[in-house]
């Protein structure tokens, strides 16, 4: 029954995964052994760290603020005060069904002041010396965050609200004759149930955006806001531009385990927040 | 609670009444939900909109109203005759991609949870940790040494260079296994074998019409998963005729700020990208129910 899986797994995966490691031991340009000459080669790539470091400042600022939107969305949906639940959910979840490449197709033309008239707003009311340029090489990674924040905030809200929904009722009935406002059950009782599905879904999210690759590289094509913003966008220039595939598959191995400390970090750090918590649930 | 919060809530009262409170409540919080279902529409709205103007209506007319004169048929046109017609090509090969792959994850991965979990062979628990620990390896780091295994097989450019690779779905194999624990009662399948049925006879017959509801989240996910994929193609094809979608359209829009690439492809790229979009968009209502719970699934487990 697991044959064909762990088949196919084999050749797709794990090959792949184990080639890579060959693969980057490699040189460059006589493919013969070369020890450790990719990793130091990515180690003192400036390019590769500075996109590292931007996606850290990106991850920071775009999934803080797109988990926030969830959550209140989730929060809102949930609440006792909501009319039309299930139309909005629809909608919030709908741009899980379009590409992040049409995505940002889409985007770059709205954020293009010659194609939407809103960006010529401020410079008409006399705010800015001209229309605003989004797509401008100092606020295109902010334009990225839009983009990203628009494809995913939904379908996290998404997530939530599923976990939401099987928070006992009792319990916040029980609150609710207690005196407890909305506010306070949403922050006291609703957020500590779902706080897994919460880690859950930033975890994600971290992943996500150490591997963006589509956005900034159509955003690049519509208004040329450089090829090396992200490590992937890096990598694969590395491998289909210069044809070095050695030093891309050290890059993405690099990649990978950063990816694999930053999640242990973030686990690490909530895991320590959540204790007290955890604490107080068993005393009870 | 803090004392703002109390005072708020008692003045509120005070002045309106309780069942004004309540009211004036669910008027904000209509309010911010509406707020926010603009923001996910209205670019949307602006892709319909603009798909009914040639490049001088985009820049000349206002960006979110139709121009007295939509240009649709022209575009229509132009969109699938231009570069002898690739664009139906490459919608018909997402389509091709998509549902070749989603098929095949469904079945592979179907196999291998119920195997997973409803027989007890040596490493088990090993083969799960296994399937859980390839969540946490980006896809990217597996795309250029695959670039050259398929190479070496010969595998580059075809068809089902894209599609083995993306049958191994080790999310759906988690998904079934629990799925299957969950839905597929031990005792019907002792029955079934005591009846003499072999195990993939016992699958076929008795665990099959209880798995489907699962077998319908995994493929739409696995559809959805293919559809909007971009890095595995790009890297792997090189024939235009056998892009998908989002390879094509990102080809096309390559040429944007190329210098002397001729006339810039806007409404090419507006329309192109709409009807890539559309046919997802008008079934997502009726889906949406079985994508939403593939997608609480891994959260809830862990609850």
């Amino acid at each position: 029954m697991t044959g064909p899986f762990f088949g196919l797994f084999a050749v797709f995966f794990a090959g792949p995964l184990i080639y890579s490691v060959v693969l980057s031991l490699r040189s460059p340009r006589t493919g013969g052994f070369a020890g450790l000459l990719n990793y130091r080669a990515t180690f003192s790539n400036g390019y590769y760290w500075s996109a590292v470091v931007r996606m850290g400042y990106f991850g920071v600022i775009q999934v803080t603020v797109m988990i926030g939107f969830a959550i209140c969305l989730a929060l809102l949906l949930d609440g006792p005060y909501c009319r039309g639940r299930r139309i909005f959910s629809l909608v919030y979840f709908l741009p899980y069904a379009i590409p992040g490449v049409i995505a940002a197709l889409m985007w770059g033309f709205l954020l293009e002041p010659d194609l939407d008239v809103l960006l010529k707003v401020p410079h008409l009311l006399g705010i800015t010396s001209g229309s605003i340029q989004p797509l401008d090489y100092r606020l295109s990674l902010y334009a990225i965050m839009l983009i990203v924040t628009w494809e995913w905030a939904g379908y996290n809200m998404t997530i939530l609200l599923t976990s939401l929904t099987s928070v006992p009722r009792q319990v916040i009935e029980a609150a609710k004759v207690d005196g407890a406002s909305e506010l306070a059950i949403a922050a006291r009782i609703k957020l500590p149930m779902i706080r897994r599905t919460l880690i859950f879904i930033t975890i994600l999210s971290i992943i996500g955006t150490l591997q963006l690759f589509s956005e900034p590289v159509i955003l690049n094509e519509v208004a040329a806001i450089g090829n090396s913003l992200t490590p992937n966008q890096i990598i694969y220039n590395t491998a289909f531009s210069f044809g070095n595939l050695q030093t891309a598959a050290a890059q993405s191995l690099v990649l990978a385990v950063i990816t694999i400390v930053a999640t242990v970090a973030f686990y690490g750090i909530v895991r320590r927040r959540m204790n007290p918590l955890a604490a107080t649930r068993t005393a009870k | 609670m803090t004392a703002a919060a109390w005072s708020a809530r008692s003045l509120l009262g005070k002045a309106f009444g309780p069942r004004m409170a309540v009211r004036a409540k669910t008027t904000a919080t209509t309010a911010i939900l509406l707020v926010a279902a603009a923001c996910v529409l209205i670019p949307i709205y602006w892709l319909i909109v603009a798909s009914s103007k040639d490049t001088s209506q985009l820049f000349s007319t206002n960006t979110f109203l139709l121009p007295s004169h939509p240009s649709w048929s022209a575009n229509f046109s132009s969109l699938f005759s231009y570069e002898s017609g690739d664009y139906k090509w490459w919608f018909l090969n997402s389509f091709i991609y998509a549902s070749v792959t989603a098929t095949l994850a469904t079945v592979v991965s179907t196999m291998a949870g119920y195997g997973l979990a409803k027989y007890e062979f040596g490493g088990r628990r090993a083969a799960i940790g296994l399937v859980m620990g390839t969540l946490m390896v980006p896809a990217t780091a597996l795309v250029v040494p695959l670039f050259l295994l398929e190479h070496y097989m010969g595998l580059t450019d075809t068809y089902q260079g894209v599609i083995l690779p993306l049958i191994v779905y080790p999310f759906g194999v988690y998904f079934m296994s629990i799925y299957a624990a969950e839905a597929v009662p031990d005792a019907l399948l002792e029955s079934a074998r005591i009846d003499g049925a072999g195990e993939f006879r016992a699958l076929w017959k008795v665990g099959r019409p209880i798995l489907v509801p699962g077998m319908a989240t995994l493929f739409l996910l696995s559809f959805i998963a293919t559809w909007n994929n971009y890095f595995l193609p790009l890297v792997l094809l090189g024939t235009e005729t056998r892009f998908p979608l989002t390879v094509g359209l990102s080809a096309w829009a390559a040429t944007l700020n190329e210098v002397g690439a001729g006339e810039p492809l806007y409404s090419n790229l507006i329309l192109g990208s709409l009807i890539s979009v559309l046919p997802m968009l008008v079934l997502f209502p009726f889906l949406q129910k079985y994508v939403a719970r593939g997608l609480t699934f891994g959260a809830i487990a862990g609850e």
